[in-house]
């Protein structure tokens, strides 16, 4: 409060003496009504008002709104200081008080041309912020005029209003490109005179507020703008890029100011990113960029070449010259930018950076930590086996002095280093826990234990000094989240070393020392030792040790303790201990959501077994996901070179695009829950993971189908999107008509799309039920729209009153054995493959003739069966010679797995034996029969 | 330094001899509200006006006296926002269209709400019949029995038939205007 009294003389002596708080000042805010108004009594009574919304203060709605109609008193004063003070506070009060919209008219006044440009600018800021759609139409004309204004000021204040009223009235605003436009090409002017009228009543703030005036904000406003309008339009973008580059590279460029430049990079990589085809083109203007005349725009360019997926080494070159340039730069911020976009580079393409790796050497000692730590962790990917340990060293020496947030990219760099250089983990072990015993929040703390844990997966013979490492951490931990995560690791990798009985000391000393978080965590640790050692004298002491548990204060613990040791005691550890599968929770809730609002399950038991399993591995990777660090950690596995992990990785992919696809369905199932005709369907049980599209992107109208399978119904949902700006389709049906006539589904509900504006999806739904129960039909509908279409008229955009019918043919939709089966993991094939034994198992051995080669062939049956590959058996390791199992559940909650052995050789393609077993014998024929 | 001081002694004159009032206009839109405070202003008539969105403040001086007319939008959404605008006025003016009969109703019922608030009890009122240039305007006998003035017992309330095109009767409008604020 002090310091802000000092720094703004002029409104007066607010903090000075006396306190003041909400009570006061709307005490105070009589003076407002006063006749005449003291403006210099006002103006500081308004800034305190600020202060107070600035310190985090709210105000209700009544209070806000009484305040906001004083206020509105102060319209009367002509005094200029207190007129934007005026704007600001209604401003702030836009968004809680009532009725603000009373001040239109007051500000339209104030925006008129014949007013201070002061009054202009500011006017129209506000006014964005008070009006709504509804008065949009009556302040068209006159945003339109100031936007092609003459003055910079007024010019940006209407764009920027522009671009915020986008959000509330796309059809009004759409119509203001004309005049964006004009914005851009706009003359120069000298543009002093603008900025300080603006700049009066604060009398010394610093010049810098002149220059900017001077850099053409405006293009950057209007080229904003224009983005925005058009950013739908995948060509109307392409295009606006086009035109701007095409013109920049010519004597004088339209684009005057860098901000706009930079922008205009932006947009031509996402013309890249949504037209592969583009990139040829766009890289060529990007690396034309890296030669303009200002910095700014040469490291957004060069930034962006280094985004490029796939790029080259030769076409990374360019722009990690313009960045090594960069790096001797005398402007630190210029050097920082150039530092953070080369590492960010090292991490996928570390040969391309290493060119730089003198510069660096060099910004190893800069003043500026945040510098020399992007220096070090690039060096750390770049550099060779040799230097690390000097690096190392280097780094040590620092760590204390910079942020949480730079030590946690330093270790982030050594934790991925170690997958590069195994034979040096002894040195980076050894930094990291020296690392751990500096200070540091928990998000420190915790990359620490994320890199040591990297350790223990991918280099087995740094495991043991990692893992007496992490006891030393859970020793003296401050965080319960990581003791936790720690005592986890120990449960899972202890009993496989060597020497279990040492990491049970630790264990146990948590169980006598700690909190009932960390106490449970460690029970269920010491169980698996329990479980998995083979030694009996080992066992037997963690059964005394576990029964100690028992006794303890907290009910989680004693339950833990309780059911650890029955489980023990009955030799079920499998099922339990052992266990790495979990439910796909998102699928789980939503099923035990309809379970319990449906009376009528009430008396059945929940069917647990219809639920899909998916791995531990995968729901982390789903975690990861949510948490957005997928990036780091998939820059961290692509990195080693291992066989081991990287067919992990690969292996992985099909049951990623599954788990996700739950999530869909969610989503999926709570729309469909929302449409009254298909309330009697039941819960549904699934959703094709990815709409099927039925027509190319570029057509008139664009669809794609998704299939809804319920236990009776199967539901087609049809997106639609029009694509023609001129017209306007109503009742939109979709025909479909199955190819063949015995098929045993009878068309139950059709639900067409009310109404298809430009641009706007909608969908239209067709509902069959399958009549005889025991047939999954198979089978292939061809589809048309039938719907009635009425053109628009150009200037308003209104559709006419009359319209006439048309139809038109999209592609084919089928319908197949996959779409009647979930994906769903086991952890144990064999296990599971014995429980259901020989009575339904189907064999047939088959040739794949349309399978080039074994991969394909996984691909394929994978597609056809709709089930999940286990144990990364979707991937061919072998050449000649594969088995894949699978594993799903049919419609109804019937457990299905298939063994698929393959053979391929060269002259006969891939031959294959198929073995489905169920507890069913005719969804074993079923499900034969989807490949047969 | 000379001009400092006649400044000031401008400043003080200022405060003796000349009075500020505070005067609010209100009733159903398209009344000619808006049109009145320009006439009053800058005697200028214009026929083609936009609807006022919110509300115009205007100052105006005549002789010694300085008006400040707040100029209240007459739409349905913000005549319940009048009242904040009629708190401790001189006076308060009330605009009706002479000419448009369907109107009266409403503004009948819109101004004995707004005269109910107790906080603008003993505000005087002027209540103006607009446009009587046009064919079957009510004279001021026929104003003052459709809109009930005679039922208004504890406040001051005149009326007047005025024309802001043919600025027929502004002058005595004003000089009532004029009154209250001396008489204060």
């Amino acid at each position: 409060m002090m310091s802000y009294s000092k720094r703004d003389e002029d409104s007066g002596r607010i903090g000075y003496q006396h306190y003041f708080d909400k009570t006061t000042i709307l005490q105070e805010a009589r003076v407002f009504n006063e006749s005449p108004i003291n403006a210099r009594k006002c103006r500081a009574l308004l800034t305190k008002i600020l202060y107070l919304i600035s310190q985090g203060e709210t105000f209700g709605t009544t209070e806000a709104t009484e305040l906001f109609f004083s206020v509105t008193k102060l319209f009367q004063s002509k005094d200029s200081a207190l007129r934007q003070m005026v704007y600001l506070v209604i401003k702030e009060l836009s968004t809680v008080a009532e009725d603000v919209i009373m001040v239109t008219s007051s500000l339209m006044k104030d925006m008129q041309p014949t007013s201070e440009v002061m009054y202009r600018a500011n006017a129209i800021r506000v006014l964005r912020k008070i009006t709504d759609a509804s008065m949009l139409q009556g302040l068209e004309r006159f945003l339109k005029a100031a936007i092609v204004d003459k003055n910079a000021k007024v010019s940006s204040a209407a764009l920027v209003s522009s671009y915020h009223l986008y959000g509330i009235a796309r059809e009004v605003v759409k119509r203001w490109a004309n005049e964006a436009q004009e914005a851009i090409n706009a003359k120069p002017q000298s543009a002093v005179s603008a900025a300080t009228s603006y700049v009066s009543s604060f009398g010394n703030v610093p010049a810098t507020y002149t220059a900017v005036s001077n850099s053409n904000i405006v293009q950057y406003h209007a080229l904003g703008l224009l983005y925005a309008i058009r950013q739908k339009d995948r060509m109307a973008v392409s295009k606006l890029v086009q035109n701007y580059a095409a013109k920049s590279g010519m004597s004088g460029s339209v684009l005057r100011s860098p901000f706009a430049q930079c922008l205009l990079v932006r947009y031509a990589c996402k013309v890249m990113e949504e037209d592969p085809s583009s990139t040829r083109a766009v890289y060529d203007l990007l690396e034309g960029w890296l030669r303009h005349k200002s910095e700014m725009v040469n490291l957004e360019a060069a930034k962006a070449i280094c985004e490029i997926k796939d790029a080259t080494v030769k076409e990374l070159f360019p722009a990690v010259t313009t960045l090594q340039n960069f790096l001797s730069s005398g402007k630190p911020s210029i050097k920082f930018a150039a530092i953070r976009a080369l590492n960010k580079l090292a991490m996928t393409q570390p040969a391309a950076v290493a060119p730089c790796n003198i510069d660096m050497e060099n910004m190893i000692t800069d003043q500026n930590r945040s510098i020399s730590t992007f220096a070090i962790t690039t060096l750390l990917k770049t550099g060779n086996e040799a230097s690390v340990e000097r690096l190392m060293k280097q780094i040590s020496g620092f760590m204390s002095e910079i942020t949480d947030e730079s030590k946690v990219l330093v270790v982030e760099a050594v934790g991925s280093l170690c997958i590069k250089f195994p034979a040096k983990h002894h040195v980076m072990l050894s930094f990291l826990s020296g690392a751990l015993r500096d200070d540091g929040g928990y998000d420190f703390k915790r990359a620490v234990v994320e890199a040591i844990f990297n350790f223990v997966k991918y280099i087995p013979e740094s495991k043991e000094a990692a893992l007496s490492h992490l006891c030393e951490i859970i020793e003296d931990c401050e965080y319960s989240k990581l003791s936790v995560k720690i005592l986890h690791l120990l449960g899972v990798e202890g009993p496989k070393c060597p020497q279990p009985t040492k990491y049970i000391r630790y264990i146990y000393n948590r169980v006598i020392l700690e909190n009932a978080v960390v106490r449970g965590a460690a029970v269920s640790a010491l169980a698996k030792f329990g479980v998995n050692v083979e030694d009996e004298a080992v066992k037997k002491s963690v059964k005394v040790l576990l029964s100690r548990c028992l006794d303890d204060a907290d009910d989680e613990v004693r339950d833990r303790a309780t059911m650890y040791l029955n489980v023990i005691k009955s030799g079920d550890e499998q099922g339990y201990v052992r266990d790495d599968s979990t439910y796909a929770l998102a699928y789980l809730e939503r099923q035990l959501l309809n379970y319990v609002s449906n009376p009528e399950l009430a008396d059945t038991p929940f069917d647990l077994s219809a639920v899909p399993k998916i791995s531990r591995q995968d729901e982390q990777e789903r975690g990861a996901q949510d948490l957005g660090i997928t990036q780091s950690l998939g820059a961290r596995t692509s990195t080693p070179p291992q066989s081991g992990s990287a067919s992990n990785g690969s292996g992985a992919r099909p049951a990623v695009s599954t788990t996700p696809s739950l999530d869909q369905q969610a989503a999926y199932a709570q729309q469909l829950a929302e449409i009254r005709e298909f309330a009697s369907f039941g819960p549904l049980f699934k959703s094709t993971a990815k709409p099927v599209e039925l027509t190319e992107s570029e057509t008139e109208y664009v669809v794609s189908c998704v299939k809804h399978v319920f236990a009776h119904h199967v539901v087609f949902q049809f997106n639609i999107k029009n694509t023609l700006n001129d017209s306007v389709l109503e009742d939109v049906n979709v025909l479909m008509t199955p190819d063949n006539d015995e098929v045993s589904l009878v068309e139950r509900v059709l639900i067409p799309a009310p109404q298809l504006v430009y641009d706007v999806p909608g969908v239209a739904y067709v509902a069959y039920e399958r009549t005889v129960l025991e047939e999954y039909p198979e089978c292939t509908f061809t589809n048309e729209l039938k719907f009635i279409v009425k053109d628009c008229d150009p200037q308003t955009g209104e559709p006419d009153e009359e319209g006439f019918e048309d139809d038109y043919q999209v592609e084919e939709v089928s319908l197949a054995i996959a779409d009647f089966v979930l994906p769903s993991y086991i952890p144990s094939f064999t296990r599971a493959w014995e429980e259901l034994g020989q009575d339904f198992e189907v064999v047939e051995t088959l040739a794949l003739t349309t399978s080039p080669g074994l991969q394909e062939a996984c691909r394929d049956l994978i597609a056809l069966l709709g089930m999940q590959a286990l144990d990364n058996t979707g991937t061919v390791q072998g050449s000649n010679v594969h088995t894949m199992t699978l594993s799903g559940i049919f419609i109804g909650g019937i457990r299905v797995l298939a063994r698929c052995r393959m053979t391929y050789d060269s002259a006969t393609g891939v031959t294959l034996q198929l073995a489905i077993r169920s507890a069913s014998e005719e969804v074993s024929l079923v499900m034969i029969g989807a490949i047969a | 330094m000379a001009s400092i001081i006649q400044s000031l002694l401008n400043w003080l004159r200022s405060l003796f001899f000349k009075t500020e009032m505070e005067l609010t206009l209100v009733g159903l839109q398209n009344s000619g509200k808006t049109t009145l405070v320009n006439v009053i202003a800058s005697g200028q008539f214009s026929e083609d006006m936009i609807p006022t969105v919110g509300f115009n403040m205007r100052k105006v001086t005549k002789g010694n006296v300085t008006m400040k007319l707040w100029d209240i939008g007459g739409q349905p959404r913000f005549r319940s926002m009048w009242e904040r605008y009629c708190r401790g006025v001189n006076a308060i003016v009330f605009v009706i269209d002479a000419a448009d009969h369907d109107k009266l109703d409403a503004a009948r019922t819109e101004l004995r709400n707004l005269l109910d608030k107790p906080q603008l009890a003993e505000i005087p009122v002027l209540v103006l019949g607009n446009k009587n240039d046009l064919p079957g305007a009510l004279t001021v006998e026929q104003i003052i029995e459709t809109m009930n003035l005679k039922q208004i017992a504890s406040r001051e309330v005149s009326c007047y038939s005025i024309s802001a095109k043919n600025q027929v009767n502004i002058d005595i409008t004003l000089q009532w205007l004029i009154k209250k604020g001396k008489g204060k």
